[in-house]
């Protein structure tokens, strides 16, 4: 604990002081960034990012911490980094679900309830981007983490520094995100298009640093699991005999490390914009707004593959194990997964149907998206064989790998309006999209990432979980999710925009049902987290192979 | 462990079904009754607004299309989903057993036939999907030419052949009419939810967008892209007269005049 403490102490004094002292000979906007930077080294510093550098230099074997205590501190193991990531999160999965109800109490009623316009640009921006975060990093930083390593029958991950860097980068970045709010905020959402970004206060800065960091973490643990599949696996694991979670990983690594370099790029380009005066953006200089879009969704639309296709990895391992039989295609799964990273470089423009783009673009856009439903079926084809004459036990993990499934199909069909370019013409920015992506990311990732904690929880913890709280938890969320969100769609197609802070009388009444029902969301996660807790502190002792599973994490 | 390898999916005394009957019985069956529920759900509700445009009209008709596509599927894949559950749970306690599972050959007989499906409903969306998108583009010919300015937060409209300005969109119904927009500083979007058609104005460039308004009324322009602390409340008044009201109003020397 006191080397998180010393890490935040040390961020927040350098950050300031540095930030401070240049404002005076520097502009604003540089002297911030650079005491975001110094902040940033400072923190890594304050959290023992130094001491593991000495070991390395000395070639000594890094001090052993064990305890609690471990897990908060700069450490390689990547058992620890993964409950690190596991933890962190959960706590912004929390901050950005507390946006959301606040978000939800300002919609209960029509007209302006106790937020500003500005306020509640600002919230909505942060729910966005911290979500965007936790699906980012949930399953991959933190199940990917731990298990992958175990699966593949390897020590720690390739470069294990690398893994605790990639980690630690975020605290700060959250921190500064969140630091937003009293700076003025942000009013662009999670996109930050130029030109509104290009120009305002200090809190957009912020939000681009905060990116930009973000980006950075994700590469470093994206090469770091491209390194530690292709190169650490036990002999005689070829590719076609590696679980279907370390497949979901490795692509999932590929698209990572091509794709976010390209919009740091473009984020750049806006911190350049501001703070060096150059013009990428700027249309009377030259510049070009829609550059910034086509950079920002050839990352961003790959990147909901990034969330979705551990997700998939996650699903497709844990229903095996819970219908007691073999994976059905599992050699059609794994290469499904390697097109849909080939195809999703090819479909960002879909974001942009009616952006001003060149009409005859649209076409083959809608084409390629279009066609990642064919490897996306085959996710489902692969889950509908396996449990058809399985004999299935429908333990919490379990529960939620189907719910997974019933909420991506409503996903991933509801996405097919958005591909479609004449009915995109009418849903694009609705709310049509916002009840599609929460389907998808909110319905697939977190429900996988949930299925994923209850199975890996006697693994990581040695305790087990409570199985009846595990239940309520699914039930009321399943239930939640879909009262709460199903009712979206409408709201979009009858002509609810996104990002407004007020809508017409005539959609109050459906406004008010899903801020009510919205709540049994807040309580099935009170009831998760309370599970953890609990069963952590003074659950049952678990068997070394509770499910019998056959993967080789679960080897004593 | 052992692995059983039985075929399955056979027709008759199947014994995986329920009461003597087969399961892809019991599945369409309740795929049809799935299906007829959720068409009955959507006609109810009214998802769309009044249509006010003809491009309104082929727009819903590729939103009907995709119903009719999406609805069957997804009643399918749930209502397998839900015998599987219900056919092949164990009940806690029960010893365990394990699945049983295909043999490879009509393991593969299936991947092949379910890859093939949707490759074909895939190509066909998207061959619909542009024709659909090239009727409600049109020809690039219009009766009416209209520069719409957007800024934060307000829709400024002027029409070059009667030099006039105003700042309530007047549209004649029946009458092809050519948008221009263009934005004095950051990025907004024209909707209008009775037209359907949304088109983004951009800062430094003049973005095209033709429809023609089929009904008289009154509706909002709706600015769709997030652009600053009133993006909430940009928006403006849209009428749409009849053509002679039309004509009269444009010629009216004082009307909104600058
Ligand atoms: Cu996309
Ligand atoms: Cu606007």
């Amino acid at each position: 604990m006191t080397n998180l403490i010393r890490g935040l102490v040390s961020f927040g004094v350098a950050s300031l002081a540095v930030a401070f002292l240049l404002a005076r000979a520097l502009p604003r906007e540089a002297a911030a960034s650079l005491g975001y930077l110094v902040g940033l080294f400072a923190f890594l510093i304050g959290v023992g990012g130094l001491a593991a550098f000495q070991h390395w230099l000395k070639d000594k074997e890094e001090e052993q911490v064990h305890g609690w205590q471990r897990y908060f501190r700069f450490t390689t193991d990547h058992k620890v980094i993964g409950v690190q990531y596991l933890v962190t999160s959960l706590v912004v999965f929390v901050l950005a679900g507390v946006m959301a109800l606040v978000i939800r109490v300002e919609l209960a009623k029509p007209g302006l309830q106790f937020l500003s316009y500005d306020t509640y640009n600002t919230v909505m921006g942060i729910h966005g981007i911290g979500m965007i975060v936790v699906a980012l990093i949930a399953i991959i930083g933190g199940l990917g983490n731990f298990s992958v390593p175990l699966m593949i029958g390897t020590k720690d991950m390739a470069f294990p520094r690398l893994n605790a860097l990639s980690f630690w980068i975020l605290p700060p970045a959250v921190l500064l995100l969140l630091s937003s709010l009293v700076t003025g905020g942000f009013d662009f959402g999670w996109t930050a298009y130029p030109p509104l970004s290009v120009r305002g206060p200090l809190g957009k800065l912020f939000f681009v640093l905060a990116f930009i960091s973000v980006g950075f973490s994700s590469i470093f643990g994206g090469v770091n699991f491209v390194a530690t599949i292709s190169q650490l696996r036990a002999k005689g694991m070829s590719l076609f005999k590696m679980p279907i979670f370390v497949w979901s990983i490795l692509a999932a690594g590929i698209i990572i490390v091509l794709a976010t370099s390209v919009v740091a790029s473009a984020l750049l380009m806006i911190l350049f914009d501001r703070v060096l005066g150059t013009t990428f953006f700027d249309p009377s200089q030259g510049g070009n707004v829609l550059l910034y879009q086509h950079l920002f969704w050839f990352y961003s639309h790959p990147a909901v593959y990034i969330m979705i296709l551990p997700a998939f990895g996650v699903i497709l391992e844990l229903l095996p194990v819970y219908a007691r039989k073999p994976l059905f295609a599992y050699r059609l799964a794994a290469l499904s997964f390697v097109a849909i990273v080939v195809l999703s470089f090819v479909v960002w423009a879909h974001h942009l149907f009616t952006s001003g783009m060149w009409d005859a673009l649209s076409i083959p856009f809608m084409v390629t998206t279009e066609l990642i439903s064919v490897p996306t079926g085959v996710v489902f084809l692969s889950a509908l064989g396996t449990l058809w004459l399985g004999k299935l036990q429908l333990k919490t993990p379990m529960l939620f790998a189907l719910g997974f499934l019933v909420n991506f199909l409503i996903g991933g069909l509801t996405g097919i309006f958005n591909a479609d370019v004449p009915t995109d013409l009418h849903l694009q920015d609705t709310w049509f999209v916002v009840a599609h992506f929460h389907f998808t990311i909110m319905g697939g990732a977190i429900f996988a990432w949930f299925a994923g904690i209850y199975h890996w929880f006697p693994k990581i913890t040695g305790k087990m979980y409570n199985e009846t709280l595990g239940k309520i938890h699914f039930w009321l969320l399943l239930i939640g999710f879909n009262a709460t969100f199903i009712p979206m769609f409408w709201l979009g197609t009858r002509g609810m925009r996104r990002r407004v802070a007020d809508f017409p009388p005539d959609l109050a009444s459906v406004q008010l049902w899903i801020s009510l029902v919205g709540l049994m969301v807040v309580l099935a996660v009170a009831v998760f987290l309370f599970n953890m807790i609990r069963s952590w502190v003074k659950g049952e002792s678990a068997p070394s192979n509770p499910w019998e599973a056959r993967t080789l994490e679960w080897n004593p | 462990m052992e692995q059983k390898t039985t075929p399955v999916l056979k027709g008759g005394s199947d014994p995986n079904g329920i009461r003597g009957l087969p399961p892809y019985l019991i599945i369409a069956g309740l795929t049809v009754l799935c299906s007829i529920g959720l068409f009955s759900v959507v006609s109810h509700v009214r998802m769309m607004p009044e249509a006010a445009s003809y491009e309104a009209t082929w727009v819903d008709q590729a939103f009907d299309g995709l119903l009719k596509l999406t609805i069957p599927i997804f009643s399918l894949v749930l209502m397998t989903l839900l015998f599987s559950v219900v056919r092949f749970r164990t009940r806690p306690g029960r010893p365990h057993e394990e699945g049983v599972r295909f043999d490879r050959s009509r393991g593969e007989f299936v991947e092949v036939l379910w890859i093939a499906i949707s490759l074909v409903l895939t190509v066909g969306l998207a061959a619909f999907g542009a024709k659909e998108f090239r009727l409600i583009r049109g020809t690039d010919q219009a009766d009416v030419d209209i520069q719409v300015n957007s800024s934060q937060w307000s829709w400024e409209f002027f029409y070059p052949s009667y030099n006039q300005y105003a700042s309530s969109l007047i549209l004649p119904e029946g009458k092809r009419v050519r948008l221009l927009l263009t934005s004095k500083d950051v990025v907004h979007s024209f909707w209008v939810p009775e037209f359907r058609v949304k088109q983004d104005a951009l800062p430094g460039k003049v973005v095209k967008l033709l429809f023609t308004p089929s009904k008289t009324g009154t509706y909002q322009l709706l600015c769709a892209e997030l652009c600053g602390t009133e993006h909430t409340i940009m928006t403006a008044r849209v009428n749409v007269v009849d053509a002679k009201a039309f004509e009269a109003t444009m010629k009216e020397e004082s009307w909104e005049g600058r």
